[in-house]
């Protein structure tokens, strides 16, 4: 199919800027990208519906229409699917009525067949509709009740509301994660571009023709694929919505924290969305580098661990006990030991990891760091995940921790306290693991009360991935920025460098100490801060090999 | 009697190979095409002014000349059987009676493209012109006409027939490629155009049945001829199909510029109008309506309709008199239309639909005053703001019979004793609240 073949041109660092005129005013845009992106690039908004950057061009929805020089004077086209063209003359709706009237009337067919339910529904607030209509309608309906409306949907789902209307499908269920409202349906495709282009798997299609087409799933095939709740995201209007997030929150009041996803190696970038100190959901966050504009589902459901079996406070043995003093014990029984294994973790931040180091620094001859994860390391799938469960394996190799578990197995004997920091070693292999059992005293620094907790004489509860700042590097080499939400589930937690600070009496007072040591480690950090990183991460020096 | 270049054979059994040879059918194949270079064909076919004879009217010449020579790529040959708009059956009844023509000329224009793979795309209601069409195929494969070294000229070509689904919009060239690829037909947008990136991304020429069957007669009688039949501009003949209030309906192959008087009087062909003519279509049902005063002056050519704001399209001519209901008439179109919208491009797909459920809403007596403005708006809305003219297709229907009978839809409003009420249903001010 010809949509297949129509990847948009996007800018990038190699595009050749021209001069186009756009509104009578000169702009210097990227050559060869589609105008929609084009313009964007100088600040003006084209509104539309079923162009994404990250999926084939449609050109179906038609609101994005300006007006371009062509052949027979200036003519209507879609910014999408035209591309820029030195010199080429673009009228937007700043300066061309004709422009205005088709936007505005590409909103009426829109909604003529759309109903008004955005108090109820999930995607009001950050629903496509709701904004291009405030941006190129606000006209009241001209639709009368005689006219009635074409209400989408497979005859399956039809039934007679209270009022005795005929009405299209409520709640379809697709398949395990995604809901289908097929009345909120503008049939934009993007959901079934989505799932044929990027995830490979082709489960959705549009059946059925003109305003009575509806998006289904093939006869008996639900809609089940790790990638599935991406079409949630890319669904301009609440059509499809999530499983778990459906009247879960009003998105209005969740408030957002850019971060990375903490479950593997590539660190698809992602936001937590949050209110009332809780998180709500995860959504994926654009970056052309890393993810796309995708996430895989298991890392959008990630956030539900955030609240699920914390440990908030000290576990000394069987009983619990305030963190502080479980703290004070951890720095006592390394101080005092003959020889410490300090094991650091690829899950945690650079800064985390910086911490262990500074203090096996502080300890000299009498401890020693081992790195690595007896996780199963998978194949990459070339959308946004890399196999690797590890997010910041690439930062320990960096800060020259090596993978080093199995050395630890074989020198067992030589340590009297262990110290394992993240790493949920149990879990990963509870054989390999029950070799460490071997030495007498046994802390683990965690954020659940996972098996490795369980199996130590002392457990030291620490936040979690998405209530820390810090750094990780990916596995292409992308040093990206793990940023805190105010989610705390006890107040007292801190940050693991701050417990290995206090602990280990280092001093730091903020991550940005953590940092700096790192960077005394890694000299393709130096010269870089949080804010040189920024949102898209930064591909470190070097890297590549 | 005028001279026939397509449906000459019309009534004497050309679908068997033995008729159609003995009726001087495949004589082309000789020295007569094989002689001539790519080049010679398509200026040889540029020369006798043929047009498309599917809707658009388009060059045929032309057309072929964007293929481009030379590709490393297949090029196609995509027949356009797809006959789907209201009032039109002409390209079935030409299959059914004559489709040793339509494979001779489909060989002139693969000969002149450099096809070696043709498909003969055919609506799937059409069972027996497939049958009709497979049954010709298998005589001239068993002839040595298709296939391997055609006629010792060393030139192959093969042709397959594929039967649609059944959907109006693959009439529409890239929707036709779509669905003969096996996905939805529903139209690709453009640029490419088939010519360069058509089937399988390769070039495509797609032509319509009659189009392609008026090549053996070129061929025969050189291009001066075929265009001496017509006007200047439209050279040749056309194949009509008419329906409606006429005494004798049928598909006749007329001169382009006859007057369409008396082409619907003469007692050659539909030999007059039953009751008072009160309008025509003259060109299938997207074309817009002639009153019966415009239909005094109307010629049957791509010029003289133009000039009338019609077009000669497919060449369906519905003629109606006055008994019938315009609003009736516009409602049917318009409900073909909704239902035949692919639902793609937003304007086509609800603003048909929107335009239906109005013209449904007038014709139970629910109209209200305005509704005709809201139409005709919704209509300039939907028209040039799609991938496809499908909507233009509804949109000329909408202007042109509300336009042109407004009376009769009016004394329709005006017999909803509540026409006049408001048409808004809520005090929506957006000002008072943003």
């Amino acid at each position: 199919m010809s949509n297949s073949y129509n990847w948009p041109v996007l800018p990038n660092s190699d595009s050749k800027i021209v001069t186009i005129v756009v509104d009578g005013v000169e702009a210097k845009v990227p050559e060869g990208t589609n105008l929609v992106e084009a313009l964007e690039t100088i600040g003006i908004e084209t509104p539309h519906f079923c162009y994404h950057p990250d999926l084939p061009v449609a050109g179906n929805c038609r609101q994005c229409m300006v007006e371009t020089e062509g052949p027979r004077g200036m003519a209507l086209a879609i910014a999408c699917y035209t591309p820029v063209r030195a010199g080429m003359k673009v009228a937007t709706d700043k300066s061309s009525e004709k422009v205005r009237t088709a936007r505005k009337a590409v909103m009426e067919f829109q909604l003529a067949n759309h109903p008004l339910d955005c108090p109820i529904c999930d995607k009001a607030g950050e629903c496509t509709l709701q904004e291009n209509y405030m941006a190129a309608d606000r006209q009241p309906s001209r639709m009368r009740e005689e006219v009635g409306k074409q209400y989408k949907g497979s005859p399956d789902h039809r039934h007679v509301d209270s009022k005795g209307q005929d009405r299209g499908g409520k709640h379809v269920d697709l398949g395990p994660a995604v809901v289908l409202d097929e009345e909120r349906c503008i049939l934009c495709d993007r959901c079934v571009r989505f799932m044929r282009d990027v995830a490979g798997s082709e489960q959705l299609y549009i059946a059925s023709r003109g305003d009575h087409s509806f998006i289904a799933t093939f006869p008996d095939q639900p809609l089940d694929h790790e990638y599935d709740l991406n079409v949630t995201d890319v669904c301009p209007v609440g059509a499809l919505t999530g499983k778990h997030f459906r009247f879960q929150q009003r998105v209005w009041l969740l408030a957002k924290t850019e971060t990375i996803d903490p479950t593997d190696g590539l660190g698809a970038n992602i936001t937590v969305e949050h209110h009332d100190g809780h998180a709500w959901r995860i959504m994926p966050r654009r970056n052309p580098h890393v993810n796309k504009s995708w996430i895989a589902n298991s890392s959008r459901l990630a956030y539900r661990r955030l609240s699920e079996d914390r440990l908030t406070a000290g576990l000394f043995g069987r009983s619990e006990v305030p963190l502080a003093q479980a703290v004070s014990r951890l720095g006592e029984l390394v101080r005092g030991a003959r020889k410490v294994a300090l094991v650091a973790s690829g899950h945690l931040t650079l800064e985390d990891n910086a911490a262990i180091l500074a203090w096996a620094q502080i300890l000299g001859p009498r401890a020693e760091v081992f790195g690595g994860s007896w996780l199963w390391v998978g194949a990459p799938d070339g959308i946004a995940r890399s196999g690797d469960p590890v997010p910041n394996r690439r930062g320990l190799k960096l800060l020259g921790i090596p993978d080093s578990l199995d050395e630890l197995r074989a020198r067992v004997g030589e340590f009297d306290v262990l110290v394992v920091v993240g790493n949920d070693l149990w879990t990963a292999n509870p054989s390999k693991a029950a070799t460490l059992e071997k030495i007498p005293e046994r802390i683990a620094l965690s954020s659940w009360s996972d098996a490795t907790v369980r199996a130590s004489t002392l457990g030291v509860g620490v936040r979690a991935w998405a209530e820390v700042r810090g750094t990780m590097v990916n596995v292409q080499g992308r040093i990206q920025i793990v940023n805190a939400a105010p989610i705390l589930p006890s107040p007292d937690l801190e940050p693991t460098w701050q417990v290995l600070s206090t602990a280990g009496r280092l001093g730091w007072t903020s991550e940005l100490d953590a940092f700096r040591f790192a960077q005394s480690r890694i000299p393709s950090l130096v010269g870089l801060t949080y804010r040189t990183i920024g949102p898209q991460g930064r591909l470190l020096e070097g890297a590549e090999a | 009697m005028a001279t026939l270049t397509v449906t000459q054979n019309f009534g004497k059994g050309a679908a068997d190979i033995a008729v159609y040879k003995s009726l001087g059918g495949y004589s082309s194949l000789g020295p007569r095409l094989f002689d001539l270079s790519q080049f010679e064909l398509i200026d040889l076919v540029t020369r006798s002014g043929l047009r498309g004879r599917g809707g658009a009217g388009f060059p045929t010449g032309m057309k072929w000349s964007f293929v481009p020579r030379n590709t490393p790529k297949p090029v196609y040959l995509v027949v356009n059987a797809d006959e789907g708009e209201p009032g039109t059956f002409k390209d079935h009844v030409l299959m059914l009676e004559d489709p040793h023509r339509l494979i001779e000329g489909m060989i002139a224009c693969g000969w002149a493209l450099g096809v070696r793979t043709a498909y003969i795309y055919v609506r799937g209601e059409f069972l027996k012109a497939i049958e009709t069409l497979n049954a010709a195929l298998k005589q001239a494969y068993d002839a040595g006409l298709l296939g391997e070294n055609i006629q010792g000229s060393g030139y192959s070509l093969d042709i397959y027939v594929h039967r649609g689904a059944g959907a109006y919009i693959c009439g529409e060239e890239t929707a036709l490629i779509n669905s003969l690829e096996g996905y939805k037909g529903q139209p690709r947008l453009k640029p490419p155009f088939p010519a360069v990136s058509g089937a399988w991304a390769s070039p495509t020429c797609v032509n319509n049945v009659e189009t392609l069957m008026a090549l053996p007669w070129i061929l025969e009688h050189g291009p001066a001829a075929y265009q001496a039949l017509g006007t200047p501009k439209s050279g040749g003949t056309k194949v009509f199909s008419v329906s409606g209030d006429v005494v004798r309906p049928g598909v006749y192959e007329i001169p382009l510029g006859t007057p369409l008087l008396e082409f619907l009087e003469s007692s050659e062909w539909c030999q007059g109008v039953v009751g008072t003519l009160k309008g025509v279509i003259p060109g299938g049902s997207s074309s817009p309506v002639l009153t019966a005063e415009e239909s005094a002056k109307a010629n049957m050519d791509y010029e003289s309709l133009a000039s009338l704001k019609s077009m000669l399209g497919s060449g369906a001519v519905i003629a109606f008199n006055d008994t019938r209901s315009a609003v009736g008439m516009l409602a049917s179109l318009t409900r073909f239309y909704a239902h035949e919208s692919c639902g793609q491009c937003t304007p086509c797909r609800e603003g048909t639909g929107y335009a239906d459920r109005i013209l449904k809403a007038i014709v139970r007596g629910e109209g209200r005053d305005g509704d005709l403005d809201t139409m005709l708006d919704l209509a300039a809305n939907f028209s040039y703001t799609t991938i496809c003219p499908l909507a233009i297709a509804d949109a000329w229907p909408i202007e042109n019979f509300i336009g042109k009978f407004r009376s009769e839809f009016d004394a329709l409003l005006a017999s909803n004793a509540g026409h006049a009420e408001s048409r808004v249903t809520s005090d929506f001010r957006p000002g008072a609240f943003w």
